[in-house]
């Protein structure tokens, strides 16, 4: 089964609202929010309706939203050393 | 409450008119996108079909079509595309029959 993954690029501010509702429908309620919907005439019907302010793809698998939300994260600048490991690349350790 | 029409340039920048033409390109690779999923599976949408069959692509338009609209008011019967309310977030390709 695929998806299409849908991000809201522009925002819905002063469009129809008939256009306002297939976003609410889609579930995209603020701009950079993506969400997953399956490959089918419905969901293309609505990506239709408002495809101007929308990038879609097609993919395999779902992310869910925490899935998205640990892909934006910055790496730490750190890692944390286990105990009792001995690390070869120091010298006399 | 109604605010009075904006002051703009009768014609586009060449700036304004590179980022109208990424813009006509990204709903092309929308629809492409949708309706190749689709077609993969079997499936069709009428929105879809009727946008493949009717709208041409941002390639094949002509600048004229891309730049400028139909306007009844105009003695030209044209105006400059961004005269449309919401251009940027609008579909505006074709024209109508005989113009």
């Amino acid at each position: 089964m695929s998806w299409f993954k849908i991000t809201l690029i522009r925002s819905g501010i002063g469009m129809t609202e008939r256009q306002n509702n297939v976003l609410k429908a889609l579930g995209l309620r603020h701009r950079m929010k993506t969400v997953y919907h399956p490959v089918s005439p419905d969901t293309a019907g609505m990506i239709m309706k408002v495809k101007e302010l929308l990038t879609v793809s097609e993919v395999d698998k779902p992310l869910t939203q925490a899935e998205i939300h640990a892909k934006r994260q910055p790496p730490k600048g750190y890692y944390v050393e286990k105990q009792g490991v001995v690390r070869e690349d120091i010298e006399g350790s | 409450m109604l605010t009075p029409p904006r002051k703009s340039p009768w014609r586009l920048s060449s700036g304004q008119k590179y980022r109208h033409r990424q813009r006509l390109r990204r709903v092309d690779r929308t629809v492409d996108v949708v309706y190749k999923a689709l077609a993969k599976r079997g499936m069709t949408a009428a929105a879809v079909e009727r946008w493949k069959s009717e709208m041409p692509t941002e390639a094949e338009m002509k600048p004229r079509d891309k730049y400028t609209m139909f306007d009844p008011k105009q003695r030209s019967y044209r105006k400059g595309v961004h005269k449309l309310p919401k251009w940027t977030r609008m579909s505006q390709r074709v024209n109508p029959p005989g113009f």
